[in-house]
């Protein structure tokens, strides 16, 4: 699954840089083409619903998705053949 | 039977099934009737904390698919205004009837006037058009409910009865048809817009509860019914379709009485001042006094004037300064001449006879 | 499915400013309603006049967009006339203790079996930032430019004592609680009232010395305080700090209730 924040949707307000437990939400630098500064992704395959949610059959944290006043926050299925990134922390 | 009673029975004999109100003199017996009746009918009847919560939960069930009316007077009436609007905006058809007694304010509530004609037609802000209607008779209004019902869902509108005080409270005896043909609101067509009008102007109905996910507001609103409050095109074509469903057919939905149209002299009346003129009528048949009677009242039907081509003056007898006078007055070149009567008693036929002699 | 199988989507991005909890509040109901496994033909939303009462227009149900604080009567209507919808009403706090209080308080009595979920911003947001009956004391807006005079209300204690089958309050902090609040709410027959405290970026925090969104939230993180725990500083003789926010489910019971799916 891969993180992906709605450029359409999002009106730069950065709750969500506030919420993730892994700061995967850095304030944006740049505005965008409708002049909002979008959140921008740090290393976005660290998050664990990108990892687990198909794994677990449900959303494993969400905060940033719920805290989202504009519903911009969303996973999407990764097309098959995509590569991928994989984040080990340890 | 008394007046109110019988606008109770007609409201279930035409298949009202929700009441939602709050008391008040004089139409309290209304309520009260719904009450007993309404719940061994499978319906409801709720009373509320007061006559704005009455329209609204009276809104809120018509769009469930339920007729449902309220019954108020003068007061309560003025609190209603801007949920009727409301309705108008959003096209729910529901039924009002107004005990209307002496105002302004608290007035005379025990006695009759006709003082709410202009209140029920302009009282809401905006541009908008109604449907009101308004017996004479305890018959009528058990007819007049149920014909209330019927309009009401055909133009999608609130319609008012108009009824006033000694209507309310008079006791008639009354025939009550063995059954009631019934008017159905139109369906809205599954892939129609929810908001888009027919060739008659009115939207078909999308009922809540039946998957059409139809989003309903008092906002401005295109087809779709989204709010759009930025588009002044968008705005006067939805207010002048709302004037035009009912205003277009001000003379099919137009309903009245004639009597000797060849008369040179003729009474108009709407409620209870009609009867003062037919017993005058009654007394001196041979004065050919003519006598239009309005049974609906708004949309005004200007060409039932032209029933009367020998008219040399309509004299007006309301129980307010002129009202209605003033809107006929718009209408015909023929003089108009208001005979207004405030605080609750009738005209006596007398009175109504001697300003008729003057125009001999 | 999940909860933005409920949104309609054509009409996003909504009105509500950046930053605007009203947005949060909308998830979380969302994401309650969907765990309830309700029909979007059997759930109909209400609402009145507000930022708040904007929400059901971005709903794909049935909605219902009324006048400025009649939304509970309207919901009265239509949760009578047909017990098996599901009502659920958006309001805020202008719309509901204000214009509203009457429909509130009898909507409560009546115990009717409707969801109402309060985003309250402490403020008139749509109208430009004026004072609202849930202003705290001393807090500025257009109308109280010296500081607010007037005690607020607390709209939780109001639908407690008024009789309402759940109470409770969070805010667009408490996300995951929020939800449960209203799924609780949704479950429980009778009147079920869900306040939410809402940061309004534009009109409260930029007046209030909330310089941007997160502070607000930051304040609703620090000074939110558990029900459980203000019973316990109550019991220990302990002082409770006069700028707490209460938190937590104030009533649960089962009185007789109105309107009921049969």
């Amino acid at each position: 699954m891969r993180l992906v924040i709605d450029e359409r949707r999002c009106k730069g307000c950065n709750l969500c840089t506030m919420v993730c437990p892994y700061r995967i939400f850095k304030p944006g630098t740049k505005p965008n083409a409708r002049g909002i500064v979008v959140p921008e992704l740090d290393r976005p395959e660290r998050c664990a619903n990108c990892r687990l949610q198909a794994l677990y059959g449900r959303t494993l944290c969400g905060m940033c998705q719920m805290i989202c006043p504009d519903q911009a926050i969303r996973w999407e299925e990764e097309k098959p053949g995509e590569a991928t990134k994989v984040a080990i922390e340890f | 039977m008394q007046g109110n009673t019988a606008c109770a029975e007609g409201a279930l004999a035409a298949g009202c099934r929700f009441f939602g109100g709050y008391p008040i003199t004089p139409s309290t017996e209304v309520a009260e009737h719904m009450a007993a009746k309404l719940p061994k009918t499978g319906g409801v009847f709720i009373q509320m904390e007061d006559e704005i919560a009455g329209i609204a939960a009276v809104i809120g069930a018509s769009w469930t698919g339920m007729r449902a009316m309220t019954a108020t007077s003068g007061p309560g009436f003025s609190l209603m205004m801007e949920n009727i609007g409301f309705a108008v905006m959003t096209e729910t058809p529901c039924v009002l009837v107004n005990i209307q007694r002496g105002g302004p304010s608290t007035g005379q509530p025990t006695m009759s006037a006709q003082g709410d004609m202009f209140q029920c037609r302009f009282g809401s802000h905006g541009d908008y058009s109604i449907i009101a209607l308004s017996p004479s008779s305890v018959q009528e209004m058990y007819e007049l409910t149920i014909k209330s019902f019927d309009l009401a869902d055909r133009f999608r509108v609130p319609v008012f009865l108009m009824a006033d005080e000694i209507i309310g409270h008079m006791r008639e005896r009354i025939e009550i048809p063995p059954s009631v043909p019934r008017v159905e609101r139109k369906p809205l067509a599954r892939g129609v817009l929810p908001f888009h009008p027919d060739e008659d102007l009115v939207p078909g109905f999308p009922q809540f509860g039946m998957g059409y996910g139809v989003h309903v507001t008092g906002l401005t609103h295109d087809e779709r019914g989204y709010p759009c409050t930025t588009s002044p095109s968008l705005h006067e074509e939805l207010v002048k379709r709302l004037v035009a469903k009912i205003e277009s057919a001000r003379h099919e939905i137009a309903d009245y009485r004639v009597t000797n149209p060849d008369a040179e002299v003729v009474f108009i009346t709407y409620g209870s001042p009609a009867r003062s003129v037919e017993q005058v009528i009654h007394d001196n048949p041979s004065d050919r006094v003519g006598h239009l009677r309005f049974r609906v009242v708004w949309p005004f039907p200007e060409k039932t004037l032209w029933e009367f081509p020998n008219a040399r003056v309509f004299l007006v007898p309301e129980q307010n300064l002129g009202q209605m006078a003033r809107e006929i007055e718009r209408h015909t070149s023929v003089p108009v001449i208001s005979l207004p009567k405030l605080g609750g008693a009738l005209h006596t036929p007398e009175e109504l006879k001697r300003a008729m002699e003057a125009w001999r | 499915m999940t909860y933005a199988d409920w949104l309609r989507e054509d009409r996003l991005p909504h009105i509500y400013c950046a930053g605007c909890g009203n947005g949060t509040v909308i998830n979380c109901t969302l994401n309650a309603l969907d765990r309830m496994g309700w029909k979007k033909e059997e759930t109909i939303f209400v609402s009145g006049i507000g930022c708040s009462s904007r929400a059901p227009g971005y709903i794909v149900t049935d909605s219902l967009h009324t006048t400025h604080g009649r939304a509970l009567a309207f919901a009265t209507g239509i949760k009578m006339a047909n017990p098996a919808l599901h009502v659920v009403v958006f309001t805020g706090d202008g719309d509901l203790a204000a214009i509203g209080g009457n429909h509130f308080i009898h909507a409560c009595r009546r115990n009717i079996d409707l969801t109402v979920v309060c985003m309250n911003n402490q403020i008139y947001g749509m109208t430009g930032g004026q004072g609202s009956p849930t202003t705290p004391r001393g807090a500025l807006s257009t109308t109280t430019p010296y500081g607010s005079q007037e005690p607020a209300f607390d709209l939780c204690e109001l639908a407690s004592a008024a009789g309402a089958n759940f109470v409770s309050r969070w805010t667009s902090y408490h996300v995951k609680e929020l939800t449960r609040a209203v799924h609780t709410g949704f479950e429980t027959p009778g009147f079920s009232f869900i306040e939410a405290l809402v940061q309004c970026p534009t009109n409260y925090g930029r007046r209030n010395k909330f310089r941007n969104v997160m502070d607000q939230i930051e304040y609703f993180k620090t000074h939110g305080i558990l029900l459980q725990k203000v019973k316990r500083l109550r019991e220990e003789g302990k002082p409770i700090p006069d700028d707490a926010i209460v938190l937590g489910d104030f009533v649960q019971r089962n009185r007789a209730a109105m309107g009921v799916r049969r």
